[in-house]
Order: structure tokens, then sequence, then C-alpha cells
């Protein structure tokens, strides 16, 4: 499904992403993990058009990133880091405006996601007067409308409640299989309750990839936690 | 099309729900036309430019520079919030980005005009003289496009540009620019060397033009006609028009894949 080969990113001097290469598998729901400024949100910007790659080859569903960036655009979709929604508008046009920028024309497949994301009670409110986990979740609806063969989702329960995020796991287990999902987050046991593989970043690079279980065996850690300290450390205590 | 007819929809909601339109952009201009126009009843009337004929395509011009301020604020935010970015990885193309932006500003220049008009005609009626004909109004409104388009596509030139702190300050710049090198409110015929100055830039060649088209009466007393100055005025206009246009495609674009 996704294919990326040597993948760099260099932001002026600064090195984002180095030789990195990468197979995600259709229907998979995928893991980048990595501390800040590991470069999960850059690598979820160039699959997705907003930012151009230094060097190295991307294909999205056969599609070649340098050739087919318009038509990709048509199949992925992202909920970024930041919420992004415009805030004069209520929750349904907000809903209506992207429907119509993806020509979603199913009044059903909208109820849907509105169902979903329990949006009923607060669909003629003003986006800026909503809570912050209720603009997170119009933000991450609002990915789903185009109804993406592959969806990012770029810390998608940051700023979220416990509860919220509960619930947003069970609506994320829901849309499993039906697309492909690219997530990243800080929390462990969202990785570890969510993805069927994980990729391990620092400092640009993939340290490790495999399921869970295949991380701890290979690391030879106790919890999934550990795992991933111990791979960084040993990656940092190499670069110093 | 029907992408940049929806983002400009959305644009148009955004900003007729802020306060801030109904203020800067269709108060002032009002208020300043009422203001100007009292001040020289008040005195007599002996400020040949205060009359309506030479007001009305001044103030025109001045509030268009709200418009940009407008734009220039909502293309930042939007910047900056994200909205935009995510707009980017869909499948909208920069001509949906920048039709959807302009044409919401266009709209807001048009209702100027129009409010300027109705004022203008309430004014003299109340005063008891004639007001402009139906074909100077048609004319007038026609030469007000090419500034209006200039000050739309700055707008979004700055907002792109800029954030939402710098851009406003940026373009209250240009709001005094309109009002000084414009001569909305002030002679600058007999300026000397400031008028030469000031018709090099698109301003003052627009407000001059435009009371041709009113048959309005300088502060000489001597009636604004079609000669050198309105004529030479038009190549500044034009140029900074498209240039105006030319570099908002540019930064839009670059904008769009960038770093930041
Ligand atoms: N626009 C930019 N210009 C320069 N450097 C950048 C830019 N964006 C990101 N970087 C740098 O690239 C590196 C990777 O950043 P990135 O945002 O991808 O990290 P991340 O893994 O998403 O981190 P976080 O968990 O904090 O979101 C960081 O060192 C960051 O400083
Ligand atoms: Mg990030």
């Amino acid at each position: 499904m996704i294919k990326i080969e040597q993948l760099s990113k260099n932001y002026r001097s600064k090195k984002a992403l180095h030789n990195l290469s990468l197979t995600i598998e259709q229907g998979e729901l995928f893991g980048l993990l990595g501390v800040n400024g590991a470069g999960k949100t850059t690598l979820i910007k160039i699959l997705c058009g907003l930012t151009k790659k230094t060097s190295g080859t991307i294909t999205i569903d056969n599609l070649n990133l340098d050739q087919d960036m318009d038509k990709i655009k048509e199949i992925v979709d992202i909920s970024p880091q930041e919420t992004a929604i415009a805030n004069n508008l209520t929750v349904q046009e907000n809903l209506e405006f992207f429907a119509n920028i993806y020509q979603n024309n199913n009044p059903q497949s909208v109820q849907g996601i509105v169902d979903i994301f329990h949006l009923d009670e607060v669909l003629n409110q003003r986006a800026k007067t909503l809570s912050g986990g209720y603009k997170r979740r119009l933000s991450i609806a609002i990915a789903l409308i185009s109804k993406p063969k592959i969806l990012f989702l770029d810390e998608p329960t940051l700023g979220l409640d416990v509860f919220a995020r509960r619930d947003l796991w069970g609506i994320i287990k829901k849309l499993k299989g039906k697309m492909t999902i690219i997530l990243t987050s800080h929390y462990l046991e969202e990785i570890e309750s969510l993805c069927d593989r994980v990729a391990i970043l620092s400092q640009g690079e993939i340290l490790q990839t495999g399921t869970i279980e295949e991380i701890k065996t290979m690391t030879g850690a106790q919890s999934f936690e550990e795992a991933f300290v111990q791979l960084v450390e040993r990656k940092n205590a190499q670069s110093v | 099309m029907h992408r940049a007819f929806n983002f400009f929809k959305r644009n148009l909601k955004e900003i007729f729900r802020d306060p801030v339109i109904y203020i800067f952009c269709l108060g002032f201009p009002l208020v300043m036309l009422i203001l100007f126009y009292a001040l020289n009843k008040f005195t007599n009337g002996n400020t040949l430019i205060f009359e309506l004929q030479a007001l009305l395509p001044g103030v025109m011009l001045f509030s268009y520079s709200f418009v940009m301020l407008t734009l220039g604020l909502i293309v930042s935010k939007d910047r900056q919030t994200f909205f935009l970015k995510r707009l980017y990885s869909s499948p909208m193309k920069v001509s949906d980005f920048i039709f959807g932006y302009v044409l919401v500003g266009v709209l807001i220049g048009i209702l100027q005009i129009v409010l300027c008009f109705v004022a203008g005609l309430i004014l003299s009626i109340s005063a008891g003289v004639q007001f402009l004909s139906v074909g100077e109004i048609l004319l007038l409104t026609l030469w007000q496009m090419p500034m209006l388009i200039m000050n739309v596509f700055l707008g979004v030139l700055f907002g792109t540009l800029f954030n939402d702190k710098t851009a406003p300050g940026i373009c209250s710049v240009f709001i005094s620019f309109a009002g000084i090198l414009g001569g909305c409110w002030m002679p600058i015929e007999s300026m000397g060397a400031f008028e030469t100055f000031c018709r090099c830039l698109p301003f003052y060649p627009s407000v001059y033009i435009g009371r041709v088209i009113t048959n309005a009466q300088n502060s000489f007393g001597v009636s604004y006609a079609f000669d050198n100055v309105a004529l030479l005025g038009i190549v500044p206009i034009a140029l900074f028009m498209g240039l105006s246009i030319l570099l908002t495609v540019v930064a839009f674009k670059k904008n769009i894949v960038s770093d930041h």
C-alpha cells in the first residue's frame, strides 16, 4: 500500500529524516512511535504532499508520489497534530464544507460520522465555542468525510481526557480494516492497544519495525515501554 | 470550480460572522464620508475637495484598504490554525484558494461602493442638490475595479507572507498610504514635487480619474479633466494591479508546499 525507500528530508541544514525505508500493508493500523522531534510529523506531511522530500522514492497505492500527487490527494486524508477546523462555522457547516470538497454527496455517510463521534448535541454550535475535546473530535471526524483509503492520525488523542481518549480508541478500532491507518502517539498503551505493527523512530531514522511482541522479543524487554526506552537510549549512546 | 465556490461560501460566513467587518469595512468609510461632508457644510462649504463629487472617489479608495486588512487577517489566521494546511492536502487547487478569497474581497468592496452611493444620495437629497447621474455612477463603479482588485490581492498576499500579528501592521501602512497619497483628504494638486511622487503610485491617479468621472473640482476651483495626469495615471494603476496579482499567485503557490 505504502512503500517508502531511502527517504531523506533536510530542513536547510537540519536532517529531519535520514535514509528511511518502510512498507505499510493495506488495511494495517500502523503506529509511529518516537520522542519529540523524531520526525513523525515530517514523515506524515511528506506522505500527504504538505512538505517536499529531499530524496528517496515513495509509492502509495501504486501511485508515484512525484508524478501522481493529485491522485494521491484524493485517497489520503490527515487529521493534523493541531486541530484544523473553520472556527466561525458550526459543526454541521464544517462537515458540509469538507463533504463538498471531497464530493461526498451521501448524507447518510455524513450522519454516520456524526453518530460515531457523538457530534449530535453540538451540531449547531460554532466550532470555536467547542471544548478542546470536541474540537479534536470534529477535526478527526472531518478526516473521515473524504472516505480515505489511507488515514493519517497525528497524535489524535492529544489533549483528550481519559474517557474521551478511550472513546476515540473505540472509534479507531471500528475503522480498523476498513482503511489503512497510520497513527502517531506518545501514549505507549495507546499504540499497544491499537496498532498491528509499529515503527520506532529516533533522530529521523527507523530503529525497529514489527509487532509489539516482536519488538519486545528482539530487545528482550519485559514491557513495550521498556523496549522503547532501551532502543532509543542505545541509539542516543551511539550518536554521542 | 465548485470547490472555489464552496470555499468562497465558507470565507463569506467566516468574515461576516465577525463584527469587525461591520465596524471597519462598512462603518468606517461611511463615517469618513459623512464626517468630511458635514465638516465642509459647517465651514460654509469652501473646501472643494470635500464636496461629495470629490469626496466619493477618495472614500471609496480608502475603504478598500480595509478589505485588504480583512483578507490579510483571515488568510494569516487560516494558515496559523492549520486550516489551510489541511486543505492543501485536499484536491483543492491554487486557483480554488485564490478565487475563494478574492471573490469575498470583491464582494465586500462592491458593498462598500453601493453603501457610499446610497449615503451620497441621501446627503444630496437632504441638501436639495442633484446627485450623480446613473451613467456617472456606473462608470465610477467600473473604474473602482482595478484598485479594488489590487487591494484584495494585496490582502491575500500579506496574509500569505505574514502572521496575524504582522499582517495588520503592514496593511495599516497601506491604509495611511491610500489616505495620504491618494489625495482623499488634502489638495495634492497644489503640492509640487509631492504631487509628482503621488502620480507614480496608483492611489492618486485612481482618485483623480474618479473625480474626472464625477465632474468634481479641485482646490483651485478647476474642474478635473481627462488630461495628461489622468492618462499617464493609468500606467501605475495597471502596473501595480498586475504586480499584486502576480506576486500573490507566486507566494501562494510557494506557501502550499513549504517547509513551514
Ligand atoms: N519547518 C521546519 N523547519 C525546520 N525544522 C523543522 C521544521 N519542522 C520540523 N523541523 C525539525 O525536524 C525534526 C522532526 O520534527 P517533527 O515535527 O517531524 O517531529 P515529531 O516526531 O513529529 O515530534 P513531536 O512528537 O514533537 O510532534 C525536528 O528536529 C524539528 O525541529
Ligand atoms: Mg509531531
